[in-house]
């Protein structure tokens, strides 16, 4: 419990930062969002017109603090404010249109990577010597090398558009409605295909390779050779006995790869079309739209602390010395 | 030291991996002597590769070749320093608060916690759109978002030494607490900081390219990213123009794949389970040998 | 047995699930690139934000629109119209039996509603016609009279193309600014959106069109989103778009090729026009032999060929496009001799101005400073980044240190707006007539100083001589005295190059004949073919016909 403890402790720092990183680092830089607009409407906003955007944009002549203050109260119940470049839309209703996709394109990858993966290193540890241990971690890791937004212009292009065998974009077929039926989920799974594989493909020699090294240490311990003497089958040795000790190191990488599979997720959103935040981000950061980047990179970190804190329930229950053990 | 050499020396992945990052490095040092101006707009564009451009040129009639060549420098030149400026700063927090512990390690762990958890790219991005375009903010950007990973790992590393009987016989002779640090504890994780080092030299590369993609390098400088850039700008994909873009992806893989082997081999030096169990793998392999499911731990005669 | 049984289910679902992406009737347009999801914004009054295609193509009609290609005003919900014999008032007749989309008739009430609304909230008076009207009177239920504060012929053009919106919904809203107009009640031939989604929407048909029942034969107009040029272009090649309006590189290759019976094009140089603009209140800008020195040394055809791919063609010194062709004076356009490539004749220009080369053969001002140029351009417009890379390339081989510098859109736009610029590609905005472009070259009119936004006239140029002949152009409707008044215009804008001309911008427009018909092109130039033009678009929207 101490251990759920400090870790939720950590998050809400980390939440806490995030806060107020988005909130300093706009009004550290050159102009603000309400002169962008005012480019916009090419000049021919009245001085009172400006001063009552200003204020929905958040930037008022109050002291720093009070913006602050302003800023969290805000943001806690929910008002993001006015997009610029969407205007006048709301943040929050901006960011909607792509958060659940972006959650369910990566979180959707990321298991599938860590299953696929995770099952190779432990077959890679099993048949050490072999083909599958000399050769598929190399090749993988090669892939795996290969920059994301690269490897997924390469698939689309391959399988998308020259051969025609998976959408090439969106996240649904566009005359359906989102809804829930056998169809609808059949043609969100078809879209999310490729940019899944993409991002599977550019992980997997990673989790791969984790997972044999720790599989090799696993089966150097004491317990794994009295169980060979008690003359169980190898197989049960390997996955009972081996592959469930070794997962545990495993899942505390897991949580972190999802920061990063997030970002990854960015330039794979990019290149299918699919409907997410990391497109969003990039367009709010052309147009320097303080506002929806401030939103989208509070909803991004908060995805990514929340995926953690999940991953770490998930390793106390499974791991019953983490409950008595102080430190992490 | 010397056993890290000896390691990497009959590793024979790490060998290729040498190989091909020295082809590499050398292709940066001089290659931009050998092929002109990459920029020069000198014939049709958008041809497929010939006999005059092996590897075609661009929508605005530049060599590919030169261009891929010319961007190895500079895209080496800031993944190599990034990633030794992020080991250094990652060595700076990690060993200062792996070795004073108490209030300064909580709180340093804090920050490098904060750090490793917010997520990389999209606060790459909105920093790099703010600052003024070029590879020095680019470096900047990378360095700041990519330090934590190597801190936590040294920490961890000096949270282990510092029990070590070596250690207590400095700081009881007298040593003072940099010298400790400096002397005694850094010397000992030679292979754990070429390692970090490796590792955040691939992740560098990675997210350097994927900026510059993005647009948000200096489009004019020839860099692996920019190429990149102009190949989507220029519409690769829709005209099918494939050699504008695969020379430099497949470089920038290489590059990634060799260290990522000459990491594996380094890998093993901390990990003495794997490096008998690979010696003992291809011992077995010879002999035809079956080899079960447990670890051996063995050694060759002749290792230290 | 399990495996076959869910193969079987799947192959099932697959062909269960129909491809309405073809239905017949529906128009598939492209509405704009580079965005991912649509927000449901059909405020037709407010373009600066991020509103959908239809609000002002679809939905939303003006008075009169104005035919470029045509060079008249197409009578739209006006069906006539006349200034007072002293020109300071303007009546419109308005066409009878037009009802809104929720059955209420259209009357004169609505027209002056809309300018008073316009007036009332400053912000959505994007055209500014309320710096020349000083009154909006319905004089009878179908009349509409502006009063007008001074006379200004061109004035016209705002009015007639103002999109009208219905008094009985609007003046419930409280803050028509930040209003988005979920479900729309106008005029237009497609106004019911059935079907939104972020990545996809539908509008069908307006039942109570003014034009049924001839017209529209489209049933419905369908819109995906695409996240970027490129997959633009894609899905039109793949035929999953029947019009569009975007760029296309190496069109005839990619487009035509695939299916030469369907699939056309047509860019005619009537779009603006692309300048390299040069901030003449800064040095050594100011100097006209050095803006001519810097046009002599740019390689336009190389320009065209590498930047435009070849769909345009070089400018000549008038900086006029096609749209201007029956104003275009032959004397003028011979006079400007500093729009070829003479990079001999640019080098001395400089030398005379006192930009001397140095150290390493690189230019200095006159007080031996080096001279540093870095020509702003917008990420992203990849035309406009090649063109300017060529450029960058001929201004370096005359000696000036040159650099390419992309920012991002919304970052240069501030920039130019508020002159902190040196130099910088920028459009010119396509008008009616050469008045508003030359007006926005060198009319003291529109220029502002630096540090406050100018929307034109960002090289903040003027010429006492082109205020007079403007201000004549805005009183008179002899079509001979404009002739003439432009001929002169011409050749002030010849003799003092207040910008440098590169080329006329292409009007992007293809379309895939393969479900729909009737799309003008060069065989039937009746309209644009852009879809991207507002209210233009009505003109060919409601001339398709589904095969």
């Amino acid at each position: 419990m101490r251990y759920l403890a400090r870790r939720l402790m950590l998050y809400l720092v980390a939440a806490w930062a995030s806060l107020t990183l988005a909130f300093i680092v706009p009004r550290l830089m050159p102009g603000d969002p309400a002169t962008a607009m005012f480019a916009r409407f090419h000049g021919k906003l009245s001085p009172e017109a400006i001063d009552r955007l200003r204020a929905t944009f958040g930037f008022t002549d109050a002291p720093l603090w009070d913006q602050y203050v302003t800023y969290l109260g805000n943001v806690l119940t929910g008002d993001l404010g006015v997009s610029v470049s969407y205007f006048p839309a709301r943040v929050s209703d901006v960011i909607t249109t792509g958060l659940a996709w972006t959650l369910f394109l990566t979180g959707f990858a990321v298991v599938l990577a860590w299953a696929i993966g995770t099952t190779l290193g432990i077959a890679a540890a099993w048949r050490r010597g072999r083909w599958i241990d000399t050769v598929a971690p190399p090749l993988l890791l090669f892939i795996g090398a290969f920059p994301f937004f690269w490897l997924a212009m390469l698939l689309l292009f391959v399988f998308g558009f020259t051969l025609g065998w998976t959408p090439v974009r969106h996240a649904y077929a566009s005359h359906l409605t989102p809804e829930a039926s056998l169809g609808f989920a059949w043609s969100v799974i078809t879209h999310a295909f490729l940019p899944a594989i993409t991002i599977v493909v550019a992980t997997i020699g990673g989790w791969m390779l984790d997972m044999r090294n720790t599989m090799v240490g696993v089966l150097g311990e004491d317990y794994i050779t009295l169980a060979h003497a008690k003359g169980l089958a190898p197989r049960r040795v390997m996955f009972r006995y081996a592959a469930r000790n070794a997962l545990l190191p495993n899942l505390t990488s897991f949580g972190m790869a999802l920061g990063f599979v997030l970002s990854g997720s960015l330039l794979t959103e990019i290149v299918f079309s699919y409907p997410g935040q990391g497109y969003l981000l990039i367009q709010a950061v052309r147009s320097l739209d303080y506002p929806l980047i401030q939103g989208l990179f509070l909803t991004i970190t908060f995805a990514v602390l929340a995926a953690n804190l999940f991953v770490d329930l998930i390793y106390v229950w499974l791991d019953p010395r983490a409950r008595t053990r102080s430190v992490a | 030291m010397k056993a890290a050499l000896a390691a990497l020396r009959h590793d024979r992945r790490a060998l290729v991996g040498l190989v091909i990052l020295g082809g590499f490095v050398l292709i940066a040092l001089i290659g931009p002597l050998l092929v002109g101006d990459p920029t020069a707009q000198l014939a049709l564009p958008l041809s497929p590769p010939s006999w005059d451009h092996p590897f075609g040129t661009t929508g605005q009639g530049q060599d590919v070749l030169a261009q891929t060549i010319a961007g190895a420098r500079t895209s080496l030149l800031i993944g190599f320093s990034v990633g030794l400026a992020q080991v250094a700063i990652g060595a700076l927090v990690g060993t200062t608060a792996g070795y004073l512990g108490g209030w300064v390690d909580d709180v340093l762990s804090q920050v490098v916690n904060v750090f490793l958890i917010m997520p990389g790219l999209p606060l790459m991005v909105i920093i790099a759109a703010y600052l003024p375009t070029g590879s020095t903010t680019i470096a900047l950007v990378l360095i700041l978002t990519g330090w934590a990973w190597s801190a936590r790992v040294i920490r961890a590393q000096t949270l282990a030494l510092r029990e070590k009987d070596f250690v207590l016989a400095a700081r009881v002779s007298g040593e003072g607490g940099v010298r400790v640090i400096v002397c005694e504890i850094m010397p000992n994780m030679t292979s754990l900081l070429a390692s970090a080092t490796i590792g955040a030299t691939v992740y560098a590369i990675g997210a350097e390219v994927a900026l510059e993609f993005l647009g948000l390098g200096d489009v004019t400088h020839v860099s692996w990213g920019t190429n990149l850039y102009w190949a989507a700008n220029d519409s690769a994909l829709l005209t099918e123009a494939w050699w504008t873009f695969v020379p430099t992806g497949t470089c920038v893989a290489l590059v990634g794949f060799a260290l990522a082997l000459v990491n594996g081999a380094l890998d093993q030096l901390g990990n003495p389970r794997l490096r008998s169990e690979t010696a003992f793998v291809a011992e077995a392999r010879r002999h035809g040998v079956d080899l079960g499911v447990s670890t051996p731990v063995l050694r060759k005669a002749n290792d230290a | 047995m399990r495996t076959v049984s869910i193969a079987v289910a799947c192959l099932l679902l697959c062909a269960c699930a129909p491809r309405r992406d073809t239905e017949p009737g529906v128009l598939l347009i492209e509405e704009k690139e580079q965005t991912a999801s649509f927000i449901r914004n059909f405020n037709p009054l407010l373009e600066v934000g991020d509103v959908r295609w239809p609000a002002t193509r679809s939905m939303y009609e003006p008075l009169l629109i104005y035919n470029g290609v045509t060079g008249a005003y197409v009578p739209w919900l006006a069906t006539a119209y006349e200034f007072s014999d002293d020109h300071r008032r303007l009546r419109f007749d308005l066409r009878r039996g037009v009802r809104w989309s929720d059955g209420a008739p259209f009357t004169a009430k609505d027209v002056v509603f809309t300018f008073d609304l316009l007036r009332r909230f400053e912000a959505l008076d994007l055209r500014g016609v309320w710096a020349f009207v000083s009154d909006a009177r319905a004089l009878d239920d179908y009349t509409v009279e502006l009063t007008f504060r001074r006379v200004f012929i061109p004035g016209l053009y705002y009015l007639a193309q103002q999109p009208i919106v219905p008094a009985h919904v609007w003046s419930q809203v409280a803050d028509p600014v930040a209003w988005t107009n979920p479900d729309p009640v106008a005029t237009g031939p497609f106004t019911e959106v059935t079907h939104f989604e972020t990545q996809a929407y539908q509008v069908d048909r307006n039942p109570y069109y003014w034009q049924l029942p001839d017209r529209p034969k489209v049933e419905a107009i369908r819109f995906l989103a695409f996240p970027s040029n490129d997959q633009a272009s894609f899905a039109l090649i793949r035929g999953e778009v029947d019009w569009a309006g975007s760029f296309v590189p190496a069109i005839d290759r990619i487009f035509v090729g695939r299916d030469r019976a369907h699939h056309h094009y047509w860019f005619p140089p009537i779009d603006g026009g692309v300048l390299l603009y040069a901030n003449t209140t800064r040095a050594p800008y100011d100097d006209v032999r050095v803006r001519k020195a810097l046009s002599l040394a740019i390689d336009r055809p190389l320009v065209v060929k590498v930047g435009m791919y070849g769909y345009t063609r070089p400018a000549d010194a008038t900086g006029l496009n096609d749209s201007y062709r029956r104003y275009r004076d032959d004397a003028a356009v011979a006079a400007g001799d500093w729009v070829g490539h003479d990079p001999a004749r640019a080098a001395r220009l400089l030398d005379e101005a006192g930009l001397t080369r140095g150290r390493g053969g690189i230019r200095r001002l006159p007080d031996g400073t080096p001279w540093r140029v870095a020509i702003q351009v917008p990420t992203g417009w990849s035309d406009w980044v090649r063109s300017t890379q060529v450029i960058v390339r001929n201004l370096r081989a005359v000696g000036i240190d040159a650099q390419l510098k992309t920012i991002d859109f919304n970052a240069w736009y501030e920039h130019v707006q508020q002159g902190e610029f040196g130099l910088s590609l920028g459009w010119a905005e396509p008008y009616p007539t050469p008045y508003g472009y030359y007006r926005a070259m060198m009319s003291s009119g529109t220029r502002k100083p630096v540090g406050e936004a100018a929307p034109e006239n960002w090289h903040r140029f003027a010429l006492p001589r082109a205020d007079e002949l403007l201000a004549q152009l805005e009183e008179t409707t002899d079509p001979a005295v404009e002739h003439q008044l432009t001929a002169e215009l011409q050749r002030l804008f010849v003799e003092h190059a207040p910008a440098i001309p590169l080329f006329p911008g292409p009007l992007w427009g293809a379309f895939n004949t393969s479900r729909f018909t009737g799309f003008p092109d060069e065989h039937d130039p009746y309209a644009p073919l852009s879809p991207n033009l507002n209210p233009q678009a009505l003109m060919v929207l409601t001339r398709l016909v589904p095969r």
